[in-house]
């Protein structure tokens, strides 16, 4: 009893300072699907400045994304939602707030001004009819291409910063003995190559209008041609055995010199760490070979159920404050891998990828998003993955041919 | 079903005696026949109910008619997916018939240490599809599986990448499925082998008919019911075929190796795509009761037939 009220003397005090002041402990069910030892390093950073100001946290793990987001679907319907969930902003979670069943969290968004410190169109996705529906707790960049600098200097190239100039550059890694690209010949990582593409070769109007409207006449387009040409030119630089192969394991032929370059998100900075690399040194960042710099967002977000119990709702305000601290973006980000979704946060303790990404966003013309945030649907999505999946691995299909099926696949799903 | 009814034909005095045995039978069966109705036919009526609607993350009963079902048949990888079916219907069913019953054949003449082929054949059935995909995705990866292993023995030119191409894909899917299931098949054939009159296999044999021929002629028609159970077993496997996929190919390269129950799982969960799903899951429904159904229907009376005899 007695040490039940000292905590909650210290939540009143605590709270005090924050907006929503509560008298009670505020107890956040918090369920995610960050299982691996990176992702749980980060999110315990987060616990432990909800738990100093007074919160108490229940953690629900649960492995795998889909997994995870069903449940916190089949929990709401059920009538037992956890209190704070993360999940993936997007078309999903604006179909969840239409249906009533989400709380805003615009209190603790307003008094901190999220709409100034977050990226304009990561505050755009976050928001479902000017309520913050979500809190983005990082940004995780897409267009990142990752390469062994021993392997480069093997075959007497330098690090592209053109598509053309990557293919020569590429031939010559063949010749020397190194495989290219290390890809996992997974749908999402082949879609996350041919972004690169797309963003390389289009550049970042392109890209940004290709999927905020998903125009018949764009896909259809030259432009889109030469995208298509140059992602089947990269067809031959990857090993036989790429299908069905994991992205962590690509980023392990990377580390080891196997392969030269991987495309990947900059959560392969994780993977890198845990190989004894420190990030920048012998295995190097860049961004990919493009006609203008631009970094694809995508973040790691936290909605908030519809609950009707004055706690919770402290807890859940509670839980936005300290996802979005300074202090905790900086320790969250730097386990996680990724950069503070805040563009104000001091960059200067972060490894040198992450500082290059920072330094970028600073410019909001780099601002670009993946897919799922521009609000495309998860079929669309999801066709899009198919068609790029289905064009790469086929022997025989031209760029013409692909080109089309994709424009088909778009228009079937939307 | 036959049971009740001859308890009530039973003559007896007291009403209640013949009411009771009915009575108490239909009461057991009540639990069982509600989860029946509820949960496979209630679900199999909600299913098409949703497919019908525009649902996508939730259920929401706005009817759009048959469009889920435009949209299906005009998805590339659904009809890649139900090709794929037939080609791994036939190969895993038929793989599993023709090698089950000549391993069954080869246990019945007398192997020697029948025991220790029988377990070693039954082995991989303790072993969940998901392991087995597990284990041949290894076993086919031409960067560390066979290839790589006959290319370091010096047969350099040596290919078996099929798991890598989209179009040998599915084909891998047959050889991992084959390998699980021939152990149950051939204890099921061996079962059926072991209750053949000896006293055939003596006339035969006074007769001159070549062992061949016997089992070709007298014994396969003989074993009828086995091959019918074999089907069936079978056929159930390749229809909720989605763990081996999973894990062997994870439907891919590309879409080449998808199976309709992976489409359908997918749909629903990953691409929030509930309407399309469930049109899926009942376009695959209507299918397996199209094949599936005549060869029921005509062995079951010819069995019937067969008994009134």
């Amino acid at each position: 009893m007695k040490k039940f009220s000292k905590v909650a003397a210290l939540a009143t005090f605590l709270s005090a300072s924050v907006s929503a002041g509560a008298l009670h402990a505020q107890t956040a069910e918090v369920l995610h699907w960050w299982t691996s030892g990176s992702e749980q390093a980060a999110l315990a950073e987060v616990r432990s400045a909800f738990e100093a100001q007074g919160g108490t946290w229940v953690d629900t793990p649960i492995a795998g994304g889909g997994n995870a987001r069903a449940a916190a679907v089949n929990r709401m319907l059920g009538g037992d939602p956890a209190t704070v969930f993360q999940f993936s902003i997007g078309q999903q979670l604006r179909e969840l707030a239409d249906q009533g069943l989400l709380a805003n969290v615009n209190a603790v968004a307003e008094e901190e001004d999220w709409d100034n410190k977050l990226p304009p169109l990561i505050v755009k996705a976050a928001k479902y009819d000017g309520d913050y529906i979500a809190a983005p707790i990082n940004i995780h960049g897409e267009n990142w291409m990752f390469f062994n600098k021993a392997a480069l200097e093997k075959a007497g190239v330098e690090v592209p910063k053109s598509w053309p100039e990557f293919i020569e550059a590429a031939k010559k890694l063949g010749d020397a003995g190194v495989i290219p690209i290390g890809l996992g010949g997974q749908p999402w990582q082949e879609r996350i190559m041919f972004n690169s593409v797309l963003l390389g070769v289009g550049g970042r109007d392109f890209y940004a209008k290709i999927y905020s409207t998903l125009d018949d006449d764009l896909l259809a387009s030259d432009t889109m041609r030469k995208v298509f040409e140059t992602f089947a030119a990269l067809k031959p630089f990857v090993d036989e055995s790429s299908p069905g192969r994991n992205w962590n394991e690509a980023t392990n032929m990377v580390i080891r010199g196997d392969a030269a370059f991987q495309f990947m998100g900059d959560w392969a900075k994780g993977e890198i760490i845990a190989g004894g690399v420190e990030p920048g040194t012998t295995v190097g960042c860049a961004f990919a070979p493009a006609i203008d710099t631009a970094y694809i967002m995508t973040v790691d977000a936290f909605a908030f159920s519809a609950i009707a119990d004055d706690d919770a709702i402290a807890a859940q305000q509670k839980m936005a404050h300290v996802m979005l601290e300074p202090d905790v973006q900086i320790a969250f980000n730097k386990k996680k891998g990724s950069i503070p979704a805040r563009l104000d946060v001091p960059a200067d303790s972060f490894d040198a990828c992450a500082q290059m990404a920072i330094a970028t966003l600073q410019d909001k013309k780099t601002h670009l998003v993946s897919t799922g945030l521009f609000g495309v649907p998860s079929a669309v999505s999801g066709a899009i993955d198919d068609s790029i999946s289905n064009f790469w691995n086929s022997a025989d299909m031209s760029p013409e041919e692909g080109q089309e099926q994709f424009r088909q696949a778009i228009s079937y799903a939307k | 079903m036959a049971e009740p009814a001859q308890g009530a034909l039973k003559p007896s005095h007291d009403g209640r005696r013949r009411w009771r045995p009915q009575w108490t039978a239909k009461m057991a069966l009540i639990p069982a026949m509600t989860i029946t109705i509820v949960c496979f036919y209630g679900f199999i009526i909600w299913t098409f109910v949703i497919s019908l609607t525009r649902s996508r993350l939730l259920p929401v009963y706005k009817f759009t008619g048959f469009d889920q079902y435009i949209r299906l048949f005009a998805n590339e990888r659904w009809w890649t997916a139900m090709q794929n079916l037939a080609i791994h219907g036939c190969l895993f069913i038929g793989g599993c018939v023709v090698f089950g019953y000549l391993l069954a054949i080869l246990i019945d003449r007398g192997i020697k240490a029948e025991g220790m082929f029988r377990t070693i054949f039954m082995l991989p059935l303790s072993m969940s599809f998901i392991v087995t995909g597990v284990i041949w995705q290894w076993v086919m990866n031409p960067g560390l599986g066979l290839q790589d292993a006959v290319r370091e023995l010096g047969w350099t030119t040596f290919e078996f990448n099929w798991i890598v191409r989209q179009d040998r894909s599915i084909y891998t899917l047959a050889i991992a499925g084959v390998w699980q299931q021939v152990g149950l098949c051939m204890a099921l054939f061996l079962a059926g082998l072991r209750n053949i009159d000896p006293n055939i296999w003596k006339a035969s044999r006074v007769d001159g008919i070549p062992v061949w021929r016997v089992y070709f002629h007298i014994v396969t028609p003989m074993m009828r019911t086995v091959f019918f159970t074999v089907f069936i077993l079978m056929s159930a496997i390749v229809m909720k075929a989605f763990d081996l996929v999973v894990a062997l190919t994870g439907g891919g390269p590309g879409f080449s190796s998808d199976l309709p129950a992976r489409f359908v799982v997918d749909h629903i969960l990953n691409r929030q795509e509930l309407g399309l799903g469930a049109a899926g899951a009942f376009v695959l429904l209507c299918t397996v009761i199209a094949v599936i159904s005549p060869y029921i229907h005509f062995e079951l009376r010819k069995e019937r037939g067969g008994r009134g005899h």
